[in-house]
């Protein structure tokens, strides 16, 4: 293949949909082409974060129910029939054994699901972009009674901020964020040199769904929970001074509300 | 065991109504995360699902065994949705098919150092910034939307797309490449911006 591949070759390369000889006509011509190997790069780059970004929205638990409810009084026509009258009869001799498994299976997804699986992915990218981004917190102030104040009205929960912290560790200001559609405040804090960010949310499911001592792309995670929030600090800063930070907010939450 | 006619029909359809929601209620998330990104809205998300999952059901009858149930369920949620009101004015706003037929396929090559890699660091942390991602989908019209969820979110194969949209395959090789152009342009303007903004 002398030419440059197409744009539409490209994407088709990237979503799987080249045939065998186009594909390998397309590997040939990668092997001598920077320009295209960058571009295939690109599309699959594209591909890969658009299905992350696109997985936005979580259905409200209680839908699948209210969608049950309001089904029992239609009874579905059969699908149009491969072998209908076989399905039929297997379908009349499972029927109860195939309702109690149905019933099983929701309840087991209900518990499976995990609504925060990507948790740490979405710290992790929030972190990163806070980083990359170079730009001032949404409130700038080193003093808790002027970061805490600010989310007033903007979370739908409070939350305390340590009083004292070690010498080494200021805090530079806090956005509001939004985690798994949820808001969040996003507390930014300097170790040393290091940046940390500690992400602030509604207690969610049982318990915190970030495991102690995880690490992710190179940063160390450090969760808690406590008083109906979750917590979860993230830098690249040593993880004994990452958790002896999120120790501190945890503690912090449970003396009174100043 | 010979079953009594009454109770043979109690459970056949009892296994009907099984078979369906077997096939329909692992989609839901698929189906409210698609709606939600097509109607913006919680509560117009969640109308648009009980009604397509409704529609579905009762149309069940016409689904062919064997064929692609996601395809044809996402097909109901797609056409419920453009029958919708917000549907409707969604699509008076689009004007872009009559673009897309024009360009067609002829999509230029791209010949050697016109591409564009003047940031690709900067590309990079872009893309990972989930926030300016879907800030950028929210801002693509909805052919090229719906193309990119389905293709990207949901996996779905190119022949599926065209059943579900029920378009071309070419379109859908054009829309996917146009709409993958299209973010790329948005996040590179909005790096752009954000430079401007902080020099």
């Amino acid at each position: 293949m002398s030419d440059h591949l197409s744009s539409i070759e490209l994407n088709r390369l990237a979503d799987g949909e080249l045939s065998p000889e186009q594909l390998a006509a397309a590997q040939q011509h990668l092997e001598g082409c920077p320009a295209c190997t960058s571009q295939a790069l690109a599309e699959s780059l594209m591909k890969r974060t658009v299905a992350r970004a696109g997985h936005r929205y979580v259905v409200p638990v209680d839908l699948a129910e209210r969608l049950k409810r309001r089904s029992v009084a239609i009874a579905p026509p059969s699908p149009a029939p491969a072998s209908q009258s076989t399905r039929r009869i297997a379908f009349a001799g499972w029927a109860t054994a195939a309702v109690i498994l149905l019933a099983s299976v929701l309840l087991l997804s209900r518990g499976v699901r995990d609504p925060d699986g990507p948790l740490v992915a979405e710290v992790s990218d929030m972190h990163i972009a806070t980083l990359a981004a170079n730009q001032p917190p949404q409130v700038v102030s080193s003093d808790r009674h002027t970061v805490k104040p600010w989310f007033q009205g903007k979370l739908p929960f409070s939350f305390n901020l340590p009083s004292t912290l070690p010498a080494d560790v200021v805090l530079e200001g806090a956005n509001l964020t939004y985690l798994g559609n949820q808001p969040v405040a996003q507390l930014i804090y300097s170790i040393g040199r290091h940046r940390a960010s500690v992400f602030l949310r509604q207690h969610h499911g049982a318990r915190n769904p970030v495991q102690a001592g995880t690490e992710y792309s190179g940063f160390h995670v450090a969760a808690f929970s406590t008083n109906g929030l979750d917590g979860v600090a993230i830098s690249d800063v040593d993880p004994g001074r990452l958790r002896e930070l999120a120790n501190l907010l945890e503690q912090a939450q449970s003396t009174p509300h100043p | 065991m010979a079953l009594l006619p009454w109770k043979r029909m109690s459970r056949e359809s009892a296994g009907q109504s099984s078979g369906f929601e077997d096939l329909a209620l692992p989609l839901l998330p698929a189906l409210y995360n698609l709606a939600h990104w097509l109607t913006r809205d919680p509560g117009d998300a969640e109308d648009l699902v009980q009604e397509t999952y409704l529609k579905a059901l009762r149309g069940f009858g016409g689904f062919a065994e064997g064929t692609n149930f996601k395809a044809w369920i996402f097909r109901i949620l797609r056409n419920t949705y453009l029958t919708s009101v917000t549907g409707l004015a969604a699509v008076r706003t689009v004007a872009l098919e009559e673009e897309l037929r024009e360009e067609g396929d002829q999509t230029p090559n791209y010949p050697e150092g016109v591409i564009d890699r003047q940031t690709p660091e900067l590309q990079l942390i872009r893309l990972n910034d989930s926030a300016a991602v879907q800030r950028a989908m929210e801002k693509l019209p909805q052919p090229l939307l719906e193309v990119i969820l389905l293709c990207d979110v949901e996996e779905m194969k190119y022949k599926d797309i065209a059943t579900t949209l029920e378009i071309p395959i070419g379109t859908v090789m054009s829309r996917v490449s146009r709409a993958r152009r299209t973010m790329r342009d948005m996040l590179q303007n909005d790096i752009r911006l954000h430079r401007e903004v902080r020099p």
